[in-house]
């Protein structure tokens, strides 16, 4: 396995295949993060978005992300946008529901408050209600962390070339098993990096500061 | 959020500039109610509130809401606070009409609702952070509230670090620091032990000797409501409604145990009992009957009263 890998790093083949596959998984990720959170406020909020898109989300929530891959071929080609499209509705909903409950569970006193107080519409919403919600929101970031991964690795096995789901496919094409197993080892790696890097840190500030854990 | 969105003229620096100020006897009314009533309507038909109520309450007095819950007493303080509208009549706040919460009037609820992210300096020092007062202002204030409260020790901690007491008196710290003309304080203490409570009694009462503000409190315990208030306003149920008014002429500080105060608090006790009665018949729907005494009547409450 590790003389598999290390042939593989040699050429620059792992070196490269880790960049694609974070690059994507950041872009991706990002992109849901960016308009997820959005999503999910304007659903916890906004009565008409709820009405409307509430029960479309849902539905297209029960559809596995990797089932928009065709389409997204279809339409985009064989392109990172087409790959994109995938990992950012993988990630997206779970982020949009688990912001809209946090954001309907914010205590009523705690908007009340701060109303009698005199904040208002936008400085109510940023300063107030989004930090009330943030141990809800983090754990649909986490969630959405896990989906976004999972996306892009079916993506990559399926269809689209470069990353560290493809190298999974050459290394069973050539009969390889300790590269399979050694580029599983190394999404592993990736995953729990991310885990502790990123999430780990923010749950211990939840811990700290609002003394719950999400 | 959004029915409350609108924008007021009212938000503006208020005099952080100066120090807390001393005020004595501000003439004139502070909070004025002229038939107002709240009711909305459910699948049930029209559900009532908020029977037409009409308040006044002077500058500076301290007014006791008391009644049983379902009786309207919050609504009325939410009214006053600006975070809901009558259905009909009006009120006034110093004269112009409430449309929106404002930070002259500020509340106090009963979990404190402290912001579990911000340390108890920074909830002090939020509202001054909305009024765009800055740094060296927003810390001489904060310092001067914490000690006002005895949390100074206790600036650097978030609010789940403290106990249910002081979270209290760091949410009545905070509501103080806009220098409001009138503190609304919804059932602040209702579920802190009685010990707490006792000592929070005496804070509140030294503070309000100490600045003169108009309080409006509302409490569903008799003892309380007494023990603090120059006015009690009691209110029955079903609906919302006002009852009478009792003013409360003791001299302050109070003792907690004075015994003029169980006399009065017995005597409100007994005009609350008939109502109870009634809403449990009501709840129960067919022939109750409350167990003659059971809800703290009784000659032998009176301590002895006919000494």
């Amino acid at each position: 396995m590790i003389l598999s890998l290390r042939e593989s790093a040699k050429d620059g083949v792992l070196v490269r295949a880790v960049v694609t596959t974070s690059l994507r998984l950041f872009v991706g990720y990002g992109v849901a993060l960016a308009l997820g959170i959005p999503l999910g406020v304007a659903l916890a909020k906004q009565r008409l978005v709820k009405q409307t898109a509430g029960p479309l989300i849902i539905g297209l929530s029960s559809i596995p992300s990797i089932c928009w891959l065709p389409l997204s071929l279809l339409w985009f080609g064989l392109s990172e946008t087409a790959i994109a499209v995938v990992v950012v509705l993988g990630s997206l909903l779970p982020i949009a529901v688990a912001t809209e409950n946090a954001v309907r569970l914010v205590p009523p006193q705690i908007e009340r408050a701060a109303l009698t107080m005199g904040a208002r519409r936008l400085r109510l919403l940023l300063s107030v209600t989004l930090p009330a919600a943030f141990p809800g929101i983090l754990g649909g970031a986490k969630l959405g962390w896990t989906f976004a991964l999972r996306s892009l690795m079916a993506g990559e096995l399926l269809f689209v070339s470069g990353g560290l789901g493809q190298l999974l496919e050459t290394g069973r094409d050539l009969g390889d098993t300790a590269l399979v197993v050694g580029v599983m080892v190394v999404i592993l790696v990736l995953g729990r990096l991310a885990e502790s890097l990123v999430f780990e840190r923010l749950d211990r500030v939840v811990v700290r500061v609002w003394g719950v854990a999400t | 959020m959004s029915s409350f969105a609108k924008p007021i003229s009212g938000v503006h620096r208020t005099s952080v500039d100066r120090p807390l100020r001393l005020v004595t006897g501000r003439a004139g009314t502070s909070v004025s109610l002229d038939n107002v009533e709240l009711s909305f309507a459910d699948r049930r038909g029209e559900q009532r509130i908020l029977e037409s109520t009409s308040l006044d309450i002077r500058a500076g007095e301290f007014v006791c809401l008391l009644g049983p819950s379902g009786c309207g007493k919050s609504t009325m303080l939410n009214l006053i606070a600006g975070l809901l509208a009558p259905t009909k009549g009006k009120l006034l706040a110093n004269g112009r009409p409430i449309v929106a919460p404002s930070p002259k009037r500020a509340m106090v609820f009963q979990d404190a609702a402290l912001f579990p992210w911000l340390t108890l300096r920074s909830n002090i020092e939020y509202p001054l952070r909305l009024q765009s007062i800055d740094q060296g202002e927003r810390e001489a204030r904060s310092e001067e509230l914490l000690r006002l409260v005895h949390l100074f020790r206790f600036a650097d901690h978030y609010p789940h670090e403290l106990s249910g007491g002081m979270r209290q008196r760091g949410a009545i710290a905070r509501a103080l620091a806009t220098d409001p003309e009138i503190l609304l304080m919804d059932e602040p203490f209702a579920a802190l032990d009685a010990q707490t409570r006792e000592i929070l009694h005496a804070e509140v009462e030294r503070i309000h000797t100490l600045f003169r503000k108009t309080f409006v409190f509302v409490t569903h315990n008799v003892r309380e409501a007494v023990r603090l208030a120059d006015r009690i306003v009691l209110m029955g149920t079903r609906p919302g409604r006002v009852l009478r008014e009792v003013e409360i002429a003791l001299p302050r500080p109070r003792p907690a145990n004075d015994l003029r105060m169980s006399e009065i608090a017995n005597d409100i006790a007994n005009i609350i009992a008939s109502e109870v009665e009634k809403v449990a018949r009501e709840e129960a729907d067919d022939a109750w009957l409350a167990p003659a005494n059971s809800v703290r009547v009784g000659s032998h409450r009176h301590l002895g009263g006919s000494i």
